[in-house]
């Protein structure tokens, strides 16, 4: 780990739509645990029989109340065994280890108004920026994306506090957002954040920009989980060993596995902690991170090891 | 001097035309009306006129004296844009009360360009922040005067058109004009030069012209 780790118990489990389940973590060690803003996330490290699985979450209860962190977890159709072992494996009073809160996705302290747009589970860091928005001055408004009515977790919640705040649109009614209507009128110094699929942050992008927002007013987050791919190996220059990727783990894994520590934050292919230098490389590499320029890309000296894979006969890394 | 390097000192550099920006904002005075020109002349192919706004600052006596340049020539040229909204000022607190007004109807895909000198860029700036526009959203090329708007740091007055090294606060300190710029009070930081031995100071030398 490049984190000192909690232990966490897991004192509830909700089912709260058919595919989210919603748990809650206490310090083993009892008291606080450590403070996080609104649209932090953390890892989770899981224990399973054949290995380690470490899937970062967003926090999604409140930043006031620290006696407890709340996440929620979609079953992933593909699970690599993340997902799968938050919602078959695990049970009230197991314990799980953590790494400290760490925000990729805050709110923006001068903001003079913020637009939140969630898709699917997507919502989660949005409910712990709201009751940090609540106590704020700062207009705000949220849009949440959803299939179906069943599909919309913690509307109940939703509901009754931020009741008027709320816009929802669900697929199964035909009821679609509308980003050209939404960005094309805001008042200068408006934020808009986007959490939810791949399609829904390419939207929000896209249309934010052909509106002239600049990138400073416009947040997004997805945490990619690491794809799966043909099996490859690599060398690891300083360690001086290979290392073998097998399909269904992710290139980080294995390294960690081999004894390899690499600095990591979130997992997904977002924060550009586990940036690591290609120094050979005969074959081609598959960037799946979104934090590489296209430039970077194709000069092929870098690679995002937690999300991106290689296709070649011959890779060097500096580890 | 006391103090070379500082980060926050304000780095400006020519103005060019933003295309990624929906709205236009331009604010120039004295002599920033021709970067503002240049930047109209680049506009005009394919920004919608409606979509441009201008306020410009000419014959200001007190607060802003361009030095540089010819200023009646850029107002006779000013004068004959007459495609954008164009509005003139002679005096710096109406043009940004305007501005002011200005930016709290204007929508997100602005971008704000500010020419002219120093202080006059400052200010503006000053009011973009609370409107909180980003580096990505302003573009700003000094012209004319570098006289500075400096601050008090005991008794927080702001004495402005400081053009030397050494300056009398209204709080009769002799304060030593340093290069470390706040953005939130729009004014370089004066200390108190002779605090160690009273009386002893630097040669006044006239440095910010």
């Amino acid at each position: 780990m490049s984190a000192q780790t909690i232990t966490v118990e897991i004192t509830s489990i909700a089912q709260v739509t058919p595919l989210i389940k919603h748990f809650r973590l206490k310090a083993t060690t009892g008291g606080y645990l450590p403070a996080f803003s609104g649209g932090s996330h953390i890892i989770v490290v899981m224990r399973g029989q054949k290995r380690i699985h470490r899937n970062p979450y967003s926090l999604l209860s409140s930043p006031n109340r620290l006696e407890h962190y709340e996440i929620a977890v979609r079953r992933m159709d593909e699970s690599r065994g993340g997902s799968h072992f938050l919602h078959d494996v695990v049970k009230i009073g197991d314990q799980l280890e953590i790494a400290h809160p760490v925000n990729l996705f805050g709110l923006e302290k001068q903001a003079r108004k913020h637009i939140l747009i969630a898709g699917g589970i997507g919502i989660t860091p949005f409910l712990a920026q709201l009751e940090d928005l609540r106590c704020g001055e700062v207009p705000y408004e949220l849009h949440y994306s959803v299939r179906s009515h069943e599909h919309a977790a913690f509307l109940q919640h939703l509901g009754t506090r931020e009741a008027t705040r709320v816009s929802m649109y669900y697929d199964n009614e035909g009821a679609t957002l509308n980003f050209e209507e939404l960005l094309a009128k805001q008042p200068l110094g408006t934020h808009v954040y986007v959490c939810g699929p791949a399609g829904m942050i390419t939207r929000v992008i896209d249309t934010a920009r052909s509106y002239g927002w600049p990138n400073s007013h416009v947040h997004w987050e997805q945490f990619n989980a690491p794809p799966v791919g043909d099996a490859f190996d690599v060398f690891l220059a300083r360690s001086k060993i290979s290392v073998h990727v097998v399909p269904d783990q992710s290139l980080l894994e294995c390294i960690e596995a081999a004894g390899v520590e690499v600095p990591y934050l979130c997992r997904g292919g977002v924060c550009g902690f586990c940036h690591t230098r290609v120094l050979e490389l005969d074959g081609e590499l598959l960037h799946h991170d979104h934090y590489l320029s296209a430039n970077e890309r194709t000069t092929g000296k870098s690679i995002m090891p937690c999300v991106s894979r290689a296709k070649a006969k011959r890779l060097v890394l500096d580890l | 001097m006391l103090i070379t390097g500082i980060k926050s000192k304000p780095i400006y550099t020519p103005l060019s035309f933003d295309a990624s920006g929906r709205y236009h904002i331009l604010l120039g005075a004295g002599v920033g009306a021709n970067p503002l020109l240049r930047v109209l002349a680049e506009m005009k192919k394919t920004v919608p006129q409606s979509m441009i706004h201008a306020r410009v600052l000419f014959k200001n006596a007190s607060a802003i004296e361009a030095t540089a340049g010819n200023v009646s020539e850029s107002e006779l040229a000013f004068r004959a844009v007459e495609t954008v909204e164009l509005r003139v000022f002679n005096n710096v607190a109406s043009l940004l009360a305007d501005f002011h007004i200005l930016a709290t109807g204007s929508l997100m895909g602005t971008r704000l360009y500010v020419a002219g000198p120093e202080s006059f860029i400052g200010l503006a700036m000053q009011i973009a922040l609370q409107f909180n526009l980003n580096q990505d959203e302003i573009r700003a090329e000094e012209c004319g005067s570098l006289a500075r708007r400096v601050f008090c740091i005991h008794c927080r007055a702001i004495t402005d058109e400081v053009v030397t090294n050494i300056v009398k606060c209204a709080c009769q300190r002799w304060l030593l004009v340093r290069d470390h710029y706040s953005r939130r009070l729009a004014a370089y930081m004066g200390v108190m030069a002779d605090a160690e031995a009273p009386g002893e100071l630097p040669e006044m030398r006239e440095v910010f012209r």
